[in-house]
């Protein structure tokens, strides 16, 4: 499984270039999932039950019913956010 | 000798942009709270004199003679006549392009590079930080800076970083600093470090190094620079159609369509806003903003209060929308693949004034090969999904046998992206088309988000 995690590539719709499945599974926030896992990768093969059958229950849940954070993450927040990092 | 090209002197350049807030009415965009974003809000971010264009309602902004000055490099860019494309389609169509890959960078993200980084420096700013994924708008913005003397640097993704060395040397070559993300010269850079030294970078790091190096700049001359969706880059990028209507003007023609793709939105803001301005003012005319197949966001998706990016860092904004949740289908075109549409481009589009068409990642690639062996230029990915509606409408005017003129936009050569044409003729690129169901299911991330006010500008 490991050799196909590394060997399959696409190219990230963010990023412009290629990245192998594992980049999806571990670039997100906090190191999670990739939010756009699904959509990248449903044309190449059954992504929605391999994420299934390898997640842990509660991580699946929260990548399947990925709606909106609360609480937007603007640039304002992140601007906020920056400045408290450096105090 | 038939002639090709059509230009414009140096002062013949248009003087002002035009600002199509003061014809289009729109929902604010809307901070976390649900109140309206404030100017005050943005000021840490942008240099206050851009927070005004952007809220600005007058409908001419001048364009500073400092900017023209380094516009002048490169424009007015010529009108082209496709006239090997025309007879390659045997249609009766006069195909007009405006060739935007003629910019240093190669594409039309100079227009809005050159005035923000005019209006940071005259603002007092002497550094501007912004992030890149595959490095077009990093390549532009540094360029941008080298002319005003602003210090740029641009974070981009470590695992682009190392795959696109060509746009980290172009970067360079202008005096910006291009530094792989995560970097240890930021909190958010050294806590990615922190976690795995190895890491390959995403995005979302980029943007919070680039905002958190603009913001906690304690000599306050730092500010962070986007290069889509927001309504000033709309703005800037005008300058594009209001050369083409003076260009078509000289020769006696107007266009009864006009096409661009869109992704974020400034390139075909660039060349229809002037247009769409005649369109609400009487004329009759057909503007299309072409999107990939598989990423309908203004075809079919309802009009929501979206967030602008993918990484929900900017307020939410009234748009088509698929949801930011959404991603379309791997389509070599970067610049094409933003999930939301400009806010004012979305608002055209729901009011009808213009018609938002897609193409298939096969038919843009199929268009582009066949550009380039007629008119010779290789295009920029996302710029071959304009090319397909050119061929389209090309083919329908056959049909219809009907005289009629096209004009679009060349956004920009694709001779750094060649790895996208290699994979189109190893047959290795797919066509992929959301279904109803697969529409109706992503549209669920919106259950709780407001709505806008279906509003009308007239």
């Amino acid at each position: 499984m490991k050799e196909f995690e590394e060997n399959i590539e696409q190219r990230c719709p963010r990023l412009g270039g290629r990245v192998s499945f594992r980049y999806c599974k571990t670039m997100g926030d906090d190191h999670s999932v990739c939010w756009k896992i699904f959509d990248c990768w449903w044309e190449r093969f059954d992504v929605v039950n391999y994420l299934k059958n390898n997640l842990p229950k509660e991580k699946y849940d929260m990548l399947a019913d990925s709606k909106p954070k609360p609480k937007v993450m603007t640039l304002v927040e992140l601007a906020e956010k920056a400045k408290k990092r450096v105090l | 000798m038939e002639v090709r090209k059509v230009f414009l002197s140096e002062d013949e350049i248009p003087r002002q942009w035009y600002n199509i807030l003061a014809d289009i009415k729109l929902n604010p965009p809307l901070g976390p709270d649900g109140n309206p974003v404030g100017p005050d809000d943005l000021a840490p971010v942008f240099p206050m004199n851009l927070i005004e264009q952007e809220v600005s309602p007058e409908r001419w902004i001048d364009i500073p003679g400092e900017v023209l000055n380094v516009l002048n490099i490169w424009r007015p860019s010529p009108l082209v006549r496709a006239l090997a494309l025309e007879k390659y389609l045997e249609t009766p169509a006069r195909i007009y392009f405006k060739n935007e890959g003629v910019s240093p960078p190669g594409s039309h993200k100079p227009n809005t590079a050159v005035p923000q980084a005019y209006y940071n420096k005259i603002f007092g700013i002497e550094k501007m930080t912004t992030e890149t994924g595959a490095g077009q708008w990093g390549s532009a913005l540094s360029f941008a800076c080298s002319q005003f003397g602003v210090e740029c640097k641009v974070y981009m993704v470590r695992v682009s970083f190392d795959q696109k060395p060509y746009r980290k040397s172009m970067i360079e070559t202008w005096g910006g600093e291009c530094i792989a993300s995560p970097s240890t010269e930021t909190n958010a850079g050294r806590n990615a470090l922190e976690k795995d030294p190895d890491t390959p970078g995403s995005l979302g790091i980029a943007i919070s190094e680039a905002i958190e190096a603009a913001v906690t700049d304690e000599s306050g001359k730092t500010r962070y620079s986007l290069g889509s969706v927001l309504n000033h880059v709309m703005l800037h990028q005008t300058i594009i159609g209001l050369e083409a209507k003076k260009q078509l003007e000289k020769i006696g023609e107007y266009p009864d369509v006009v096409i661009a793709c869109a992704g974020g939105g400034s390139n075909f803001a660039g060349i229809a806003f002037p247009f769409v301005y005649d369109k609400i003012n009487g004329k009759e005319i057909d503007i299309y903003p072409y999107e990939p197949a598989a990423c309908p966001t203004m075809t079919k998706a309802p009009f929501v209060y979206d967030h602008g990016d993918t990484a929900k860092y900017t307020p939410l904004l009234p748009m088509h929308s698929l949801g930011h949740a959404f991603v379309p289908p791997p389509i070599h075109a970067g610049g094409l693949r933003y999930h939301g549409m400009s806010p004012t481009v979305s608002q055209l589009v729901n009011e009808g004034i213009i018609e938002a068409r897609a193409a298939t990642q096969l038919d843009a690639y199929k268009a582009g090969v066949v550009f380039a062996k007629t008119e010779g230029f290789i295009s920029a990915p996302e710029t071959n999904h304009a090319l397909a509606g050119v061929v389209e409408e090309a083919i329908k005017a056959k049909e219809e046998a009907k005289e009629k003129v096209i004009l679009f936009n060349w956004s920009g050569h694709g001779l750094i992206d060649l790895g996208a044409y290699d994979k189109y003729f190893a047959g290795e690129l797919y066509n992929f088309v959301l279904s109803d169901d697969e529409i109706e299911a992503s549209e669920k991330v919106f259950e709780n988000f407001p709505k806008p006010q279906q509003i009308k500008s007239r």
